[in-house]
């Protein structure tokens, strides 16, 4: 009959004390209620159309009910949505209510004042510029069909009926789907590269190395590989030979020609920069290996930088500022301070052993100093002096030698003059090895100063 | 359903209709009786008429009377005790099948008739209080009305009983007044033959429908062409239109006149449309101002002179269209900042961006700045900026005002207490509930002296809006003084929420638009109002000013759905447009003053001709959820409109095609429409538009935004597009 439920009108009649209410009656009221409530919403409606929204709300139907000349109901003004109980009165029927919570006024008072809502501000951007819609972040990306770059000849030509401006349909970009081929492909070559349970295992890895450096429909596999890559370096930092796999690995991948990694550099630098400069590389029994893997890095981060240097600015400034910072820590091991050595030549070349290193090697030499001393350290000192050494020899070999050796003094004047400059190790060695070029070259720096 | 009484019958009174505008709803007699005494009196009077001669006259009546009084089962009465409760329900169903089978050139024009139908039929079965079967009916044949008639479906759908009826808005605007409907001649003789075949199986109680409650105006096919002809029939073969005419609907009004009265010819009042003349003393401070300006800053090459563009404005008059006169709209005298406003006025005409129309089918290009709104919480029902663009406005539902300088400016008042630190932006509470609308007092853009290199004027302070208005749920109206910061003068004199306010574009006299069904003058120095506009059969829920100050537009929603406008200076209704199906949200008149759009929350624009009082055209593109603002550009060529779809959009305005020239040449003047010749005249071939979603070809652009519904869009005297919207994600 009516929606609304009859049982109500007797409910409240016989709480009222009108206990035996005509059927017909309480049909009639029953529709009437009804009517009274669709009226007040009508209203409430009304309402909520002029506050500009799509939702209703209790204050739209006190409102109303005030607009109606009806007292309105009190205690439901909530911004927080009403929660409704339900009661089983036996059988079939089912009650309904508005729960109440219940607040301890203790709590209440003690608990902290509740976060203050954001105020209230204003952002201006364009929406269009002479018809066409710029594509900026507070603009939404209708366009990311492609419509963006020709918006304007597109909406601005004269519509016709079969225009599907609003009907066009965008499509969702499409998912990338491996196909199943790739997928065991690229199971594979990880197996490959970490398994070392075969026995002629290494005829296995080379097969995979050669594969990755000359296969060409490889392009879709690449980010699947960066994640390989990020994830066994972070992971295996104890296992020199994984590092050394995964190392080769990123040589393979950097000499396939068909592959565009410049999108990935970002996420290899970081990989590559932890093999080189890492604080424990291997385990302690693994001894002098890990400069190995060093040496390995370096070179690879050399060609990375070779290859994409000029495509991303900030690439060598921030390698050449972390390689720094670890050489410069006393508290790493020589091993990093090798990596570090290792990476600053390779990133900057001469131009960054000249203004890098040889500037600071004054500084270093303390830290060198102590290493030399501590028998237990002393090989990996030495590792470090030889890696500076060899940094200090790219200088003479890019130094013209025009400085010659005019103005230089001779013996002891010279070793002092050398170990003033670069720190007494450094300075000690670079007179020992003698070549006036290399010394022109190391003190070249006070010429210029 | 014992206890109820019978149906009352109205056999006695109905005869087969003739013609369109019979006479006045004849009371039914009580059925009880009915058929008795109507036996008894047919008697006599035959026998009068066979004693004086009328033989053709006595043949009718017998054989009118024998099919209501002495056939026995086949009477209206029989019919109604048949169906009972169904007998609405039944008669509209084979009125309805009819239509449905009729031949496709009397389809569309027939098809219009069965909205007003269903709702008597509907009332009907309510008010011989069958409410079960009312509903059954309500139901059943509701769907296909639910895209053009929600509004109503949904306020009828609650009447369930006969008192209902009596208090129900919408079932007495049907009851109280007649449905306007045109048909053609053949068409609606074709109805009245089918009604009369059918007199047995519920024709009757249609006739006696279309008799009580429509107003039938026949118009000759052939003759008219045009809207009704040929052209019409195939746009609505394609499937297009399902738009109520422009004289269609409860109001029925003659096309373009405010002349209510049923079967009076539309004699259109005279506008006076040209723009209000300048205080002579005013102009000739103007003028000096002006030339001086001139001198000091020549015009740069290939531009015109302030005072040649000043001399050019005021004379672009077409003489066709008379002025209002000062001495019926009469202003305070002029000052200095008047001077200065007009000056910044012209100068802002001669440097602004200009936009042509659609020339070559490629659109002007139009910018558009948005002003996003963050942690709002839905709480804004409305955006302001004033006019001169440094001020933004917002009304929220929590009662009060926020004003925030655009250009992150401190908002200082001389009441601050010294060491206070104002801010950007000022909080205005005065209201005790949702604020509305807000107004800003008229005033100028001063340009940027970067942008504007010629201009080296630093800010002049005098050229700032100084009031602003705000109109809100607590049925007042206030005025707020924008140097100060507080409020100046509470107006109050509506009984109902106030839904919109709106200075004059002059200044001084303001109008509002109020849920209790008025729209009301005011001036800003008196509490009282001047005018009350009392017309609307539902609330008034948004207005708009003519550019020249002498006449406003208002709209009204659910019922009413019509667009009226008012003389300020007679009080009277000047002209009514009527074609809208869903709530006014949005009006806005061309500053040339010759057209003025409106908007419905459904998402149609409609243009309309002042003069002639006729739809120009409908535009559709928007989305449901309403046209929240719309605005014209500096030179009437392109309209904005913005709303609840998150997009701001771009309308040419030009009227398509052939319908133009129509238009143009019927100037101005009264013109005398003799109803059948004016429905051919200026009734443009709406555009094609194949859904409801799609747009029509005359959108220009669409600018989505990013889930920010547009709450006002408004375009500077420059011709850049300022939108306001909040952003909900």
């Amino acid at each position: 009959m009516s929606v609304w439920n009859p049982d109500n009108i007797t409910d409240v009649a016989e709480s009222v004390g009108i206990h035996s209410l005509p059927k017909d009656v309480v049909d009639h009221l029953a529709r009437d209620v009804e009517y009274r409530i669709a009226q007040v919403l009508e209203e409430a409606l009304k309402f909520m159309r002029k506050g500009k929204r799509v939702t209703l709300g209790t204050q739209d139907i006190s409102h109303a009910l005030r607009l109606l000349d009806v007292e309105p109901l009190y205690g439901y003004e909530s911004t927080r949505p009403l929660r409704f109980g339900e009661a089983s009165l036996g059988g079939m029927e089912r009650l309904f209510y508005v729960e109440d919570e219940e607040v301890e006024f203790e709590k209440l008072v003690n608990s902290a004042l509740p976060k203050v809502p954001r105020e209230m501000s204003f952002t201006a951007h364009w929406l269009a510029v002479e018809g066409v819609q710029p594509s900026i972040p507070q603009n939404p990306m209708t366009n990311a069909d492609g419509r963006s770059q020709d918006q304007r000849s597109q909406d601005l030509i004269p519509k016709t009926s079969s225009s599907t401006s609003d009907g066009l349909s965008v499509k969702p970009a499409v998912k990338h789907v491996l196909s199943k081929e790739l997928q065991l492909y690229f199971e594979r070559i990880c197996a490959a590269i970490l398994d070392d349970t075969v026995p002629n295992h290494s005829d296995l890895r080379n097969a995979a190395y050669a594969s990755v450096r000359s296969d060409t429909g490889l392009s879709q596999l690449v980010p699947y590989f960066m994640h390989f890559i990020s994830d066994k370096i972070t992971h295996s930092l104890r296992s020199l030979t994984v590092l050394t796999h995964v190392l080769q690995l990123v040589a393979a991948l950097l000499d396939n020609p068909f592959l565009d990694l410049a999108p990935y550099v970002p996420s290899m630098i970081p990989a590559v920069l932890t093999c080189l400069i890492g604080r424990n590389l291997g385990t302690p029994a693994d001894g002098m290996a890990h400069f190995a893997l060093r040496n390995l890095a370096s070179s690879i981060l050399l060609r990375l930088l070779r290859k994409f240097g000029n495509k991303a600015k900030s690439l060598r400034p921030r390698a050449a500022k972390s390689a720094v910072k670890a050489w410069l820590d006393p508290s790493k091991p020589f091993g990093s301070h090798y990596g570090a050595v290792l990476a600053l030549t390779s990133i900057a070349g001469t131009d960054g052993v000249r203004s890098l290193i040889v500037p600071n090697l004054d500084v270093y030499d303390g830290i060198l100093r102590e290493g030399l001393a501590d028998d237990s350290r002393r090989e990996h000192a030495e590792a470090v002096v030889a890696a500076i050494m060899k940094a200090l020899q790219t200088l003479e070999e890019d130094g013209s030698g025009s400085h010659g050796a005019n103005g230089l003094p001779d013996g002891q004047a010279l070793r002092q003059k050398l170990v003033d400059a670069v720190g007494e190790v450094i300075g000690n060695r670079v007179f020992e090895t003698g070549g006036s070029a290399l010394i022109a070259a190391v003190l070249e720096k006070d010429l210029f100063a | 359903m014992a206890a109820q009484p019978p149906p009352p019958s109205r056999t006695g009174s109905v005869g087969p209709a003739s013609a369109g505008g019979m006479g006045t709803p004849t009371a039914g007699t009580p059925g009880s009786q009915g058929s008795g005494s109507n036996q008894n009196l047919n008697q006599i009077v035959l026998e009068y008429l066979s004693k004086k001669g009328y033989s053709r006259t006595e043949a009718m009546l017998k054989r009118e009377s024998g099919s209501v009084a002495f056939d026995a089962n086949g009477t209206p009465l029989a019919f109604a005790d048949r169906h009972k409760g169904r007998r609405w329900h039944e008669a509209y169903n084979v009125v309805k099948a009819w239509v449905d089978s009729i031949l496709d050139i009397y389809k569309p024009e027939l098809s219009r008739i069965l909205w007003p139908l269903f709702v008597h039929c509907f009332i009907e079965t309510i008010a011989d209080c069958y409410p079960t079967d009312g509903r059954v009916f309500f139901q059943e044949c509701r769907k296909t009305f639910d895209e053009e008639h929600s509004d109503d479906l949904r306020a009828l759908s609650a009447i369930q009983e006969p008192e209902h009826v009596q208090q129900n808005d919408i079932a007495q605007l049907y009851r109280t007044n007649k449905y306007r409907l045109t048909l053609s001649k053949m068409g609606f003789a074709t109805l009245i033959e089918f009604l009369e075949t059918k007199e047995s199986e519920g024709g009757k109680s249609m006739s006696f429908l279309i008799n009580n409650h429509l107003d039938i105006h026949t118009v000759d096919r052939a003759a008219i062409g045009g809207a009704r002809g040929l052209q019409r029939l195939m746009d609505e073969k394609r499937g297009d239109e399902q738009a109520p005419a422009e004289d269609e609907g409860i109001p029925g009004h003659h096309p373009g006149s405010a002349n209510l009265d049923v079967g009076a010819t539309g004699a259109l009042h005279r506008l006076q449309l040209a723009p209000m003349p300048m205080e002579p003393d005013l102009m000739d401070d103007v003028k000096a101002e002006l030339n001086h300006e001139d001198s000091t800053h020549p015009p740069r090459a290939g531009r015109s002179s302030l005072a040649d563009q000043f001399e050019q404005r005021i004379k672009v008059e077409p003489s066709d269209d008379t002025a209002p006169s000062r001495e019926t709209i009469p202003f305070p005298p002029s000052t200095a900042r008047d001077v200065a406003m007009e000056v910044q006025k012209v100068k802002e005409n001669r440097d602004r961006f200009r936009i042509e129309g659609k020339t070559g089918g490629v659109g002007p290009g139009v910018s558009v700045t948005m002003f996003t709104f963050h942690n709002t919480f839905d709480s804004v029902n409305c955006i302001e900026f004033s006019d001169d663009n440094t001020l933004a406005a917002i009304g929220t539902a929590e009662s009060y005002i926020r004003v925030w300088s655009l250009d992150n400016r401190a908002l200082t008042s001389p009441q601050d207490p010294p060491g206070f630190q104002p801010s950007s932006s000022r909080r205005l509470v005065g209201h005790s509930d949702p604020v509305y609308a807000l107004s800003f007092s008229p005033s100028a853009a001063v340009p940027q002296p970067q942008t504007n290199g010629h201009t080296d004027h630093s800010t002049t302070p005098d050229s700032q809006p100084r009031y602003m208005l705000s109109c809100s749920a607590d049925t007042t109206i206030r005025l707020w003084s924008l140097d100060t910061w507080t409020n100046l003068v509470v107006y109050r004199s509506h009984n109902s929420p106030v839904w919109d306010v709106r200075f004059c574009p002059h200044g001084h006299y303001f109008a509002s638009a109020s849920a209790d069904r008025t729209a009301r003058l005011w001036s800003t120095p008196q509490i009282a109002p001047l005018r009350i506009f009392a017309g609307h059969d539902s609330d008034v829920e948004t207005l708009a000013w003519h550019p020249n100050g002498a006449y406003i537009f208002t709209g009204a929603g659910v019922g009413d759905k019509t667009v009226r406008m008012w003389s300020i200076a007679q009080g009277t209704q000047a002209r009514i447009f009527t074609g809208h199906a869903g709530n006014i949200t949005a009006i806005a008149c061309a500053p040339s003053g010759h057209t003025v759009a409106s908007a419905d929350d459904k998402g149609v624009i409609i243009l309309w001709d002042l003069r002639s009082g006729r739809l120009v055209k409908r535009m559709r593109g928007h989305g449901a959820g309403g046209v929240w603002s719309l605005d014209w550009s500096v030179e009437s060529t392109v309209l904005v409109s913005g709303g609840a779809d998150n997009s701001v959009r771009v309308w040419d305005v030009q009227p398509s095609n052939e319908t133009q020239a129509k238009a143009n040449g019927e100037n101005g003047g009264p013109v005398k429409l003799d109803g059948t010749a004016a429905n051919g005249t200026t009734v443009s071939k709406v555009a094609k538009a194949k859904g409801r979603d799609q747009a029509t070809p005359d959108m220009i652009s669409d600018f989505k935004t990013k889930k920010s519904p547009v709450y006002k869009v408004r375009f500077t005297q420059m011709n850049l597009v300022l939108a306001g919207g909040a952003y909900l994600p």
